[in-house]
């Protein structure tokens, strides 16, 4: 795990409030694995104090650079997505613990939900060049079409891929959760998602309806991101019950989290 | 010339007057992954109990301008999991291990005394009467300079170990609890804890937490705190930890000058984990610039007059 200081190689905006930034950064390029993070400081000063958490969305070994999808909801991500080329971006990373590996020629889901897409994206690409001949399928969904960010890149690198928006602009109109069912009758052997807490509670029930196993990407607001304040945790069926986002996360086993207790 | 950076806290005794505040340095090893914790003069561990707890529910965290919120609710292993799981891997840090106790009652405070009492590798026992995050979080304590007295002579009773009473600055005079504990046998003061405070979700019309209230950290307290040490250090005869937003090695130095003989980094570590370790950096090229052969010089120097 590494601090340091980042240059950004390239800002593109991709959807209203949405941009992507690549980021040179070859020792976190090296090491990272899909459904990990960064913990960027967004200011030199000490507001807004503390550091937001990014998924990986790429990385491209060879040139030692990673990609992340911001989506500006407040004031941190909104003085990120402003940044320039050029600039250096104090970031930690990889942080957290990803996705796990499926078994040998597995048939894949990936739901993803809005910028969830991120981490999937990397899952997607990583299994695209893995040995195994893993078959992948990628649903994703959003409330416009607008708002299906980088689907393209998700779509690439999935054998099949639907998109379902909320007012049909795109794809099938709707809750993308409603493609899930139609997936998993025709077989599936893993699921694994990130989006929205409703969207993800929902395909953990339809994946325990049908005992597929199903990882989720939890988000949580962060203190330190490297485990140690414990102001991250989720609810879970564990002992100890509540888990750290940051650390035992960002990706749980949906059958573990809690999600009644979780709110919105 | 190097400068002197040792320092005494009482009986305890640091290679430097860093130390890194409880609760927010877990039990050192995820930050052993940026530096050797060797370089700190101390580590304060996470808030202990004498059974484990899950602490409060999420949302547990919220920020605030230039400060942060938290109600984490003490969630720990309990006193048993972290003599035995947690205190054997720090030995490895040539650093003084300061454990810091929480308890529901006076009972329970002198209990976790006294089974730390034969544990060899602590430099002091933190009293935490200022956890203002749960019902029964020591805060009840840290606001009664008479229930203070009762804590800190049962605790005192059960331990040979050098005792650290970390104050609350939800009181409306700070030096009354200072001189209560002391009186009962407190070898130093801690000062301060976070301070109460709220924050609501505009939107939702909901409180961030879901505990309500949490404690204020960061540089946005970092004025009360240095009155608080101030106004002790300057009337009691007694060696003061202080803490508050410290975030570089000029506002150790402010501490220091306020009356503190050694200070606890905070919030800090979760802005940059290696925080601690560059404040004690920063300290040493303090004094060189300064002209300040050794540290201890600077313990109240403040001029006010
Ligand atoms: C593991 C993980 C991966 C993430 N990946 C991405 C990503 O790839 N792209 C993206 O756009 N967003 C991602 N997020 C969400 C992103 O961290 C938040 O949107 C961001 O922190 C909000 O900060 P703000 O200052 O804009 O908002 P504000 O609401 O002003 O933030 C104030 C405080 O809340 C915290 N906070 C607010 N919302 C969240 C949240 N949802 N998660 C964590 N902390 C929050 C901030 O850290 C800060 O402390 C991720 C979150 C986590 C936990
Ligand atoms: C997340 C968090 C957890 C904390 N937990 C404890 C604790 O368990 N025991 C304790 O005595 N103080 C605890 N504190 C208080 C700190 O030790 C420190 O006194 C306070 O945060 C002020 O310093 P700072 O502004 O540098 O953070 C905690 C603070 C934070 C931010
Ligand atoms: S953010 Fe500090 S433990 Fe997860």
């Amino acid at each position: 795990m590494e601090s340091l200081a980042a240059r950004i190689t390239r800002r593109e905006e991709v959807a209203p409030h949405h941009i992507t930034l690549e980021l040179d950064c070859p020792a976190i390029a090296h090491a990272a694995t899909p459904g990990q993070f960064v913990h960027v400081r967004v200011s030199g000063t000490d507001d807004p104090l503390l550091r937001r958490p990014i998924s990986i969305m790429l990385r491209d070994n060879y040139r030692g650079r990673i990609e992340i999808l911001v989506r500006a909801v407040g004031r941190g991500t909104a003085i990120l997505s402003n940044l320039a080329p050029g600039s250096a971006l104090d970031i930690i990373g990889p942080l957290g613990h990803g996705f796990p590996v499926p078994e040998e020629d597995s048939r894949v889901l990936l739901v993803a939900g809005g910028v969830g897409v991120a981490p999937l994206i990397f899952l997607a690409d990583t299994l695209q060049l893995a040995e195994q001949q893993h078959y992948v399928r990628g649903l994703l969904g959003a409330a416009t079409e607008d708002m299906l960010v980088c689907w393209q890149d998700f779509a690439g690198r999935c054998e099949a891929f639907q998109a379902a928006t909320e007012d049909g602009t795109a794809g099938a109109r709707g809750l993308v959760t409603e493609l899930v069912s139609e997936q998993l009758q025709r077989g599936v052997d893993i699921v694994y998602t990130c989006g929205p807490r409703p969207m993800m509670a929902r395909v953990a029930e339809l994946c325990a309806e049908q005992s597929v196993p199903c990882w989720a990407s939890l988000e949580q607001f962060m203190g330190c991101g490297v485990g140690a304040c414990l102001g991250c945790v989720i609810p879970t069926r564990l002992q100890p019950k509540h888990r750290r986002v940051c650390k035992d996360g960002p990706v749980f086993s949906a059958s573990e989290v809690a999600w009644e207790e979780l709110s919105e | 010339m190097t400068p002197d950076l040792t320092t005494t806290v009482g009986k305890i005794q640091l290679k430097n007057p860093i130390l890194t505040a409880s609760g927010t340095f877990g039990y050192g090893e995820e930050y052993a992954e940026f530096y050797d914790l060797s370089a700190l003069g101390g580590i304060i561990l996470k808030g202990t109990t004498l059974e484990p707890r899950e602490g409060n529910p999420p949302t547990r965290i919220a920020e605030t301008p230039a400060g942060m919120l938290n109600a984490i609710g003490l969630q720990n292993p309990g006193i048993d999991a972290v003599i035995t799981d947690k205190l054997p891997s720090l030995s490895r840090f040539d650093t003084a291990v300061i454990v810091n106790i929480s308890g529901r009652t006076v009972d329970e405070y002198a209990e976790l005394a006294r089974r730390l009492d034969p544990v060899p590798s602590i430099a002091a026992i933190e009293v935490n009467i200022s956890c203002p995050n749960v019902q029964h979080g020591g805060m009840q304590f840290g606001v009664d300079p008479v229930l203070i007295r009762d804590l800190v002579q049962a605790v005192r009773g059960q331990t040979t170990h050098p005792l650290v009473v970390k104050l609350s600055p939800n009181v409306t005079d700070i030096l009354v609890m200072g001189e209560a504990a002391v009186e009962a046998g407190a070898d130093a003061l801690s000062a301060i804890n976070t301070l109460l405070g709220m924050a609501i979700d505009v939107e939702r019309r909901r409180p961030v937490l879901a505990n309500v209230t949490g404690g204020l950290s960061g540089p946005a307290i970092r004025p009360v705190a240095v009155r608080m040490v101030w106004q002790l250090a300057r009337e009691l005869d007694v060696p003061i930890i202080g803490s508050g937003g410290i975030m570089t090695a000029r506002d150790a130095v402010e501490f220091i000058l306020a009356g503190a003989s050694a200070v606890a980094v905070g919030t800090a570590n979760f802005v940059d984990p290696r925080a601690a370790l560059k404040v004690v950096h920063g300290l040493r090229d303090f004094c060189g610039t300064h002209g300040v052969s050794r540290i201890a010089e600077l313990v109240g120097a403040v001029q006010t007059g």
